[in-house]
């Protein structure tokens, strides 16, 4: 045997018995191996066989075992391997192995991911807590991965021309070029190369293209990204004269403008939406804490009980909300959650920034013309900025022209946002000049015939690039040269890969490969693969690497060469680790295990003001950096908020995920306003088969933008600006595979250079056809219902129980707050006290009490929780009680809690069919509610009963007052469930803990629970949903949940495997679990004797304790903005009794005595009362 | 005991007079014989009416949806119908409770109408109790082919089983599926225990060998000896007791399908009471659809005269109010429970809701149109009975349709939806159309469609029966 811990360096020398036929390296044992099974060796070509895939499993999970004691090193090498016999070390069947890596995203930007590995196959992509751009939560793009890498659509193999051929081969040729072009003059090496890739922040990548570039210097790099950074990038090199990216700290940032900014959607928004919930949520309890512990400090000798006002907690439990201020054109995620929103033209915001730089003082800025109620907003949002100086932020969206983020500059400048909120650092991706102008010469230079050798990775520019430069033509241009040729690497097939690419490499997936990439503030991340690449895909750097006859050409060894340099360069070596001097082996296993690189961060530092200097308005009103405005309608192109840029149009997770505010599926559409769309004479309504819930009918539109013409879809969309139509790209792939094809409109073909973001919308008519979108929950209004319960901090303040207020039998709202599980209320009613409950029984509901109710109101329902008696204590009968809050103050809408629900359990993807006729599967529906809400009163006068269909229509024409609202509905796991009385075989029972459990196997269905579901959240198989056919895509279920078959129901449970795993670990291991109680400061706390504390393991009747974080949902876990809240009620120290016990807490439909688990926290907004429109 | 089986002269006529039938329930000049031979040749003698095959191959026609229709459903799922979230039931369902409802009068009428003493319940109770056993059976078949996995179904009844499961008793569809086949089994044994007479008759007087073998089984050695009629008639009178309250039972607990249920407008005492009497209502019209044929292409009119039109349309009348009486009651509950839920539902359904026309069609082929019975004109033509009977099959298709489509408007707005039928929601409604008319041709061809024994028992006694029926006039 080989020794225990063989080396795990870039060695050449033979590891561990992981490589058998290393170890064994005789010529038979080869033959044996290889042709084990000769008749099926052509199955290596087919999709991911059962068998082959046995074999690749048995790669990774002996490589697991391989590399030695650390897990981080499991999927360490791609080195063939033979399965196993024996189990190794590490493995155990059945239950899972997480790894951190990162995906590299918009902008080549790195978000660190932990992934869950079941016997060597990666299934569920999760946050990973010690990334910065990350905290534990996650995005819609990385949570799709896992299909996107088992995508059967997948390029499978090399091919030049249309002839299947070797990556080998096709290196070779690359090579081959290159090996010509070193015979000439330094000077013209690399004349004619070019290399076209997307953004990267790869310091490995780098590392490799500066070699690259000094042996070959007439040769180029270009990093292309369709949806890129330019407009920042330009703007912001003309305030400062240098490359800076803007980072922010929303945990800084009291008052935030943005200016068409959707900040809290889209890659990179996770770090930035987790900030800016976490100053959305406001917990009174907390403040009364705070206020009795100082009362208790400033008045020791008060031994009364003293229980603050009401008044004075609001306002102390309010005093941390931010405050956002949105203008924008289209109507997003951010523009949904703000305080005040401003509907504007998009080539009117520019006005709009000079507006306020002016008002701000800022010299040398002129103010352009706007409306009188655009105006009116300037003075008061000024005010507000330079109130809260040093602690706000502007922000300006991509979509706007480079003077915006000069003028933004400015203005951070002047209200000090630079102190704290905005941060300058150096870009990342190492471009120093303008992108999008690279990649402009680019296309000249391949027209001009300068360009002989194009190599494309993870780019495709034929279906992306602006539709004026023609750059299919340009390819044919480079092709005709017939000197090189177009070598094309990436993972699918493309719109660029045919027919123009001459060779095809197919690329390895972000999770086979090894990698680096940085997170939004520099941090470097490994990027190790969870598995050997299913087709023999290459990476960017392994074909860099051997074409340029790099001295390392093993991509593990490269990445652990660079980070090697770079340890000895910054001399981490010094840095101690629990009092240990730092050896590179350990530092590389802590990265790998982490997922961060410790001090990678440095590289990129925050600039200091003295740096910066003065922001140059020079540049404000140059050609090219100035947006004229448009009079009449323009489009604005903005990034799909689901699908991006289009690359992952194949991935049917996305596809079908509603997108967030708009719900469509499946489609792009043209949005306008009701105004609009009724001045330009289009109509949309509800087909009868699904309806609201999944089919709109709409007008077809001919849409001209400077010559160009589009057929596409309209959507009205309310909350959009008047004379707007917002246009998102990344659909209409004609080559994305069999999920991507012909979905939606490729609003890229009206894209041209000179209007990126903007232009002019010369003709948009009615092309007399119709089209059926699948718009999934459309119906707009509450109806008078208030589902949502909202109020702005002053209505909260004057009202404590605003959100209590059910629609139908208001006066019984103490009564319905008795049945909603874990209010002070409901303990109360049964004979329990509540951890939070103020000792003369009350606590912010308490003065109720007083107020001389109906007792005999109080029994709503027969059904109480009987109390029984353990140890002499008075406890529920059930032991533990699963209880969920959503916060809805700081939802963004943004849909990843579905779509990790979808992950997470094996959630089929129906189509867009199904979708249409109602039967999108997501157990987590995200519901929509359009609202136009009083200013003093909690009126709605868009949900208003019998407001009647014409006055709504009407009314929903108000843009600027239009408020968006979300509302995750999962399975509400109520403890008196109507589907379960229904269910004639008892497939639908309640658990032990109260859950509401469902019983696949048991289930003939009659559907019947689902139309006694008051929520509508349980979903049926109308058909045969789920894919048994499709091989590769059955390596991407989880395990742990049953996959349903047709006929079935099935519902939201709590994410009942993690419970079950939850309790198995807690029951084993809770002697010895006992961590230190830690403050939040993150120190022990001691008791009065001064001993540490230890973290209760068991509650008061001795048996085991789950504590808060042992169960995490995937949809919590997933939640950027962290609005959800999942625990024990029966635990008196989750957060989620905590935060049950709030007065803004509610029960959705509580009033139908359902008494359920999930509750809500209402919308708490925070406007400005100088401002001209209300909350 | 009941003399009136004895042999008889075929073709034999009466030598006498007969004074009209004092309540108009009888035509022509009939005795015994005469009676026999005109009900037993349909069967037994005499050629088919063109119409019957017209009839027949327009319903094996329609039948063939069903058969393609069930067909294609197994092989894909319930998914090839139009329902989905939030309307998880659709046409099956409504189809179900219509056949269901018009199963309704063919116990009414052999049972309560018989305990009743209502004697004009004889001319039309043996095809009524047919219509029931077929309406019955074209609706058993929703329930079951509705599930999601329909090959379990049988896990609705309670059976030892390996699995140590059973049904869920708190579910109205467990009592459902006790409800339903106890009624099908009891009506079964109703209606074929009042066959044994006749049958015995058809084997006495059949042509063919085949005939009488067929027959002759059928009857179970019945000779009409005196100990066979007293245990008939007692069973007979006992199966009738039983057969009551089923009558009662079956639509009340379909009626708990919805009434159970929470969903605005489903959940409403008045169910109960409310579906029995849309029951009786649907199934009387069908007695009417069934009956104008009858007297049409096999000249039955002296048996199912205008007389026994007339009492269909006022029980018509009667049940119609009443129905009438539980869409006010559905109104009038959605005001005053001062509900949100309730009434805003209400307000969907007759206004603003997508489906507001289907409950003006409800009211207006329910409430209004069977108002003109009370024109006796109306009543007494034939052709407008008919079609006011067809105005109420559509008001009851409706009325259940009405009922399953609030589910598309409850209480979450956000999950707020529509349902359109598929071509395969019809293929298997019209499927089971198809399946009734089939099933009911069959029985006109092989059954005697009107009781012979019973309807000699009917006869006055100057022309030789027992004016009314043996068990209960005997009882007297």
């Amino acid at each position: 045997m080989a020794p225990e811990h063989a080396s795990s360096t870039a060695t050449a020398e033979p590891e561990f018995w992981q490589s058998v036929d290393q170890w064994m390296d005789t010529p038979q044992f080869r033959e044996m191996v290889q042709n084990e099974f000769p008749e099926d060796a052509a199955e290596w070509v087919d999709p991911v066989s059962r068998r082959q895939f046995l074999t690749l499993m048995g790669a990774s999970v002996a490589l697991a075992g391989a590399v030695g004691c650390n897990p981080s090193f499991k999927p360490a090498s791609q080195r063939k391997v033979v399965p196993y016999v024996v189990q190794p070390d590490q493995i155990t069947p059945g239950v899972p192995l997480f790894f951190s890596t990162a995906m590299p995203q918009a902008n080549g930007v790195g978000l660190g991911l932990i992934v869950k590995s079941v016997e060597g196959r990666p299934i569920k992509c999760e946050g990973n807590p010690n990334h910065p751009s990350s905290e534990g939560a996650i995005d819609l793009s990385a949570l799709a991965a896992p299909l996107s890498f088992y995508d059967p659509d997948r390029s499978q193999a090399c091919r030049m021309g249309e002839t299947a051929t070797t990556a080998d081969k096709a290196i070779a040729a690359f090579k081959e070029i290159l090996t010509r072009q070193a015979e000439k003059p330094l000077a013209d090496r690399g004349e004619g190369v070019r290399l076209l890739t997307e953004p990267t922040t790869s310091p490995t990548i780098f590392r490799l293209m500066d070699d690259f570039l000094k042996r070959f210097p007439a040769a180029k790099w270009i990093q292309y990204e369709p949806i890129g950074n330019s407009n920042s990038r330009k703007g912001l090199f003309a305030a400062f004269g240098k490359n800076v990216t803007p980072i922010y700290d929303f945990s800084e940032a009291n008052v935030v403008l943005s200016l068409d900014a959707d900040f809290l959607s889209g890659p990179g928004s996770v770090r930035y939406a987790k900030d800016f919930g976490a100053r959305r949520r406001i917990s009174t309890i907390d403040a009364t804490e705070e206020l009795e512990e100082k009362h208790a400090k400033d008045n020791p000798d008060d031994k009364t009980h003293f229980h603050p006002k009401w008044e004075a907690i609001i306002a102390e439990a309010t005093s941390g909300m931010n405050r956002l201020y949105v203008v924008e054109g289209a109507l997003t995620s951010t523009g949904a959650v703000a305080d005040h929103r401003l509907p504007l033209k998009p080539s009117q915001i520019e006005s709009f920034a000079r507006a306020l730089a002016v008002e701000l003082k800022i010299t040398g800025v002129t103010a352009g013309t706007l409306p009188a109620e655009v105006l009116a907003w300037i003075a008061p949002l000024a005010a507000d900025l330079l109130a809260q100086s040093g602690h706000c932020a502007v922000i300006a969206g991509e979509h706007q022209s480079p003077a915006v983020h000069i003028l933004t500059a400015a203005i951070n400048l002047k209200i000090k946002a630079g102190h704290a909120p905005v941060k300058y650092i150096p870009p990342l991706d190492g471009v120093t000049g303008d992108a999008a102008d690279d990649f402009k010469k680019l296309v000249a230079e391949m027209n001009a015939g300068k360009v002989h050798t194009l190599l494309m990775s993870g780019v495709n520019p034929v279906y992306d690039a602006p539709a004026d430069l023609e750059f299919a033509k340009a390819l044919d241009a480079v092709k005709a040269k017939k000197a090189g040729g177009v070598f094309h690497h990436g993972l699918y097939l493309d719109e660029s890969a045919v027919p123009y690419a001459t060779w095809h490499i197919n690329a390895a997936h972000f999770l086979e490969a090894w990698g680096d990439v940085r997170g939004h503030d520099g941090t470097a991340s490994l990027q190790q693969p969870l598995i050997a690449p299913l087709y023999k895909g290459k990476s960017l750097l392994e074909i860099l690497a051997t074409a340029i006859e790099f001295p390392i050409s093993e991509a593990m060894a490269l990445v652990k060469d660079t980070w090697e340099k770079a340890f000895a360069e910054k001399k981490i070596g010094e840095t101690k680790v629990d009092g240990v001097p730092l050896t590179f082996a350990k530092y590389w296993e802590k990265s790998l295990r982490d997922g961060v690189l410790i001090e990678s961060k440095a590289d990129f530092p925050k600039l200091k003001s003295a740096e910066l200097g003065e922001v140059k308005l020079d540049k404000l009103a140059a050609p090219g950096f100035t947006q004229a405005a448009i009079d009449k309608l323009e489009i604005q192109f903005r990034p799909d908020p689901v699908l991006f840029d289009g690359k992952f149009a194949n991935n049917g997770w996305l596809q079908e995920l509603p997108k967030p505010v708009t719900n469509l599926t499946w489609d792009n559409a043209a949005m306008v306003s009701p105004r609009t769309a009724d001045e330009l004479k289009f109509t949309q309504n509800f087909a009868w088969t699904g309806g609201e819930r999944g089919s709109t009918e709409t007008d077809i539109a001919e849409l001209t933008v400077g010559g160009r013409k589009l057929k596409v879809a309209v959507h009205v969309q309310p909350g959009m600006a008047d004379n707007v139509v917002v246009l998102h790209l990344g659909l209409g792939r004609e080559r994305a595979g069999k999920v991507g094809d012909k979905r939606g409109f490729d609003s890229y073909k009206l894209r041209a250079t000179d209007g990126l973001w903007n232009a002019p919308v010369t003709e948009m008519r009615r092309t007399g056809e119709r089209y059926t979108l699948a718009v999934a929950g459309a119906h707009a209004a509450m109806e008078s219902r208030r589902p949502v319960r909202h109020a702005s901090v002053e209505q909260y303040a004057n009202d404590e129980d605003f959100a209590q207020i059910p629609p139908t039998s208001a006066a019984e709202f103490e009564e319905i707050r008795m049945l909603t599980p874990g209010t002070i209320e409901n303990f109360q009613l049964n004979g329990l006290k509540h951890p939070y409950a103020h000792d003369h029984g009350d606590h912010g509901g308490g003065e109720h009490d007083h107020k001389g109710h109906d007792a005999r109101l109080k029994k709503l329902s027969l059904y109480l929780v009987n109390p029984i008696t353990v140890n002499g204590e008075e406890a529920t009968k059930s032991y533990r009680r699963w209880g969920m809050t959503i916060d809805l103050g700081s939802c963004t809408g943004c849909g990843a809690c579905t779509l990790a629900c979808v992950a997470e359990n094996n959630i089929p993807v129906v189509g867009k069919d199904q979708v249409m006729r109602g039967r999108a599967m997501h157990w987590i529906r995200i519901d929509r509610y359009f609202s136009i809400p009083g200013h003093a009163t909690m009126s709605d006068e868009l949900g208003a009963a019998k407001i009647g269909p014409e006055k709504r229509k009407e009314k929903i024409k108000e843009s600027s007052a239009i408020r968006t609202h979300f509302q995750p509905v999962p399975c509400q796991q109520c403890e008196k469930a109507p589907c379960e009385v229904v269910c004639p075989v008892g497939a639908t029972v309640h658990g032990a803990d109260g859950l509401n459990d469902m019983v696949y196997n048991r289930c003939v269905g009659t559907r019947y629970c689902s139309n006694n579901c008051p929520y509508k959240v349980r979903r049926f198989n109308f058909l045969q949903y789920t894919d048994y056919d499709t091989g590769s895509l059955k390596l991407l279920n989880n395990p742990e949940v049953t996959v349903r078959t047709r006929g079935v129901m099935e519902k939201c449970t709590y994410c009942v495997q993690r419970i079950r795993n939850a309790e198995i670990e807690v029951e084993r291991e809770w002697k010895n679990r006992s961590g230190p109680l830690l403050d939040d400061a993150g120190k022990p706390k001691l008791d009065k004797a001064g001993n540490e504390m230890r973290k209760p393991t068991e509650d008061k009747f001795g048996r085991p304790k789950i504590l808060d974080g042992d169960i995490v949902t995937a949809c919590q876990q997933a939640c950027p903005s962290q609005c959800i809240t999942f625990g024990d009620l029966n635990d008196d120290a989750s957060e989620v009794i905590k935060a049950k016990a709030e007065p803004h807490n509610y029960g959705l439909l509580a009033e139908l005595n359902t008494m359920p688990r999930t509750s809500y926290l209402a919308a708490i907004r925070n406007p400005n009362k100088n401002m001209p429109q209300g909350a | 005991m009941a003399t009136v089986t004895e042999p008889a002269t075929r073709g034999h006529i009466p030598n006498e007079i007969f004074p009209p039938h004092p309540e108009g329930l009888l035509g022509g000049n009939h005795d015994t014989v005469t009676l026999g031979d005109k009900i037993a040749d349909v069967v037994i003698g005499g050629s088919t009416p063109k119409a019957w095959w017209m009839w027949f191959l327009f319903g094996f026609m329609l039948l063939q949806g069903l058969v393609v229709g069930l067909a294609y459903l197994f092989y894909m799922g319930t998914g090839v119908w139009g329902i989905n979230q939030p309307v998880a039931w659709g046409l099956a369902i409504v189809n179900f409770v219509w056949w269901i409802g018009i199963g309704h009068a063919g116990t009414l009428i052999s049972a309560i109408l018989l305990l009743m003493h209502q004697k004009w319940r004889t001319s039309i109770n043996r095809f009524a109790e047919a219509m029931t056993l077929f309406a019955v059976s074209c609706a058993g078949i929703f329930p079951l082919v509705h599930m999601g996995r329909p090959w379990l179904g049988y896990w609705l009844f309670p059976f030892p089983n390996n699995m140590a499961v059973w049904p869920q008793p708190r579910s109205p569809l467990m009592w459902d599926a006790f409800a339903v086949s106890t009624y099908l089994t009891v009506s079964l044994v109703f209606w074929y225990v009042g066959l044994i007479p006749d049958l015995a008759i058809l084997r006495d007087t059949a042509k063919h060998k085949l005939q009488r073998m067929a027959y002759g089984m059928l009857a179970l050695g019945w000779r009409g000896s005196a100990y066979h009629w007293r245990r008939y008639e007692k069973l007979y009178l006992l199966l009738a007791g039983l057969g009551t309250p089923l009558v009662f039972s079956v639509h009340t607990i379909v009626s708990f399908d919805f009434a159970v249920a929470i969903v605005p407008l489903w959940h409403a005492t008045i169910f109960p009471p409310f579906f029995v009497a849309g029951a009786i209502f649907s199934g009387f019209a069908m007695v009417v659809w069934l009956a104008v044929p009858l007297r049409h292409y096999y000249g039955m009119k002296d048996f199912i005269t205008d007389k026994h039109m007339e009492l269909c349309a006022k029980v018509m009348i009667a049940t119609g109010l009443l129905v009438s009486f539980g869409y006010f009651c559905e109104l009038w509950m959605g005001w005053y429970s001062h509900s949100l839920y309730e009434w805003e539902t209400t307000y969907q359904r007759i206004w603003e809701g997508p489906y507001w026309w289907s409950y003006w069609c409800l009211i207006t082929t329910n409430t209004i149109i069977p108002q003109l019975l009370w024109i006796k004109r109306v009543r007494t033509n034939e052709l407008l009975l008919f079609l006011v009977a067809g105005s109420v099959h559509i008001g009851m298709w409706f009325e259940r349709y009405v009922i399953i489509i609030t589910l598309s408007r409850d209480h979450t707005p956000g999950a707020w939806g529509r349902y359109a039928p598929t071509e395969w929601d019809y293929a298997i409604m019209v499927g089971s159309v198809g399946l009734f008319i089939t099933l009911f041709c069959l029985f006109i061809k092989f059954l005697p469609m009107i009781s012979i024994t019973e309807m000699r028992e009917f006869l006055p006694f100057k022309q030789g029966g027992r004016d009314g029926h043996a068990v209960m006039e005997n009882a007297k």
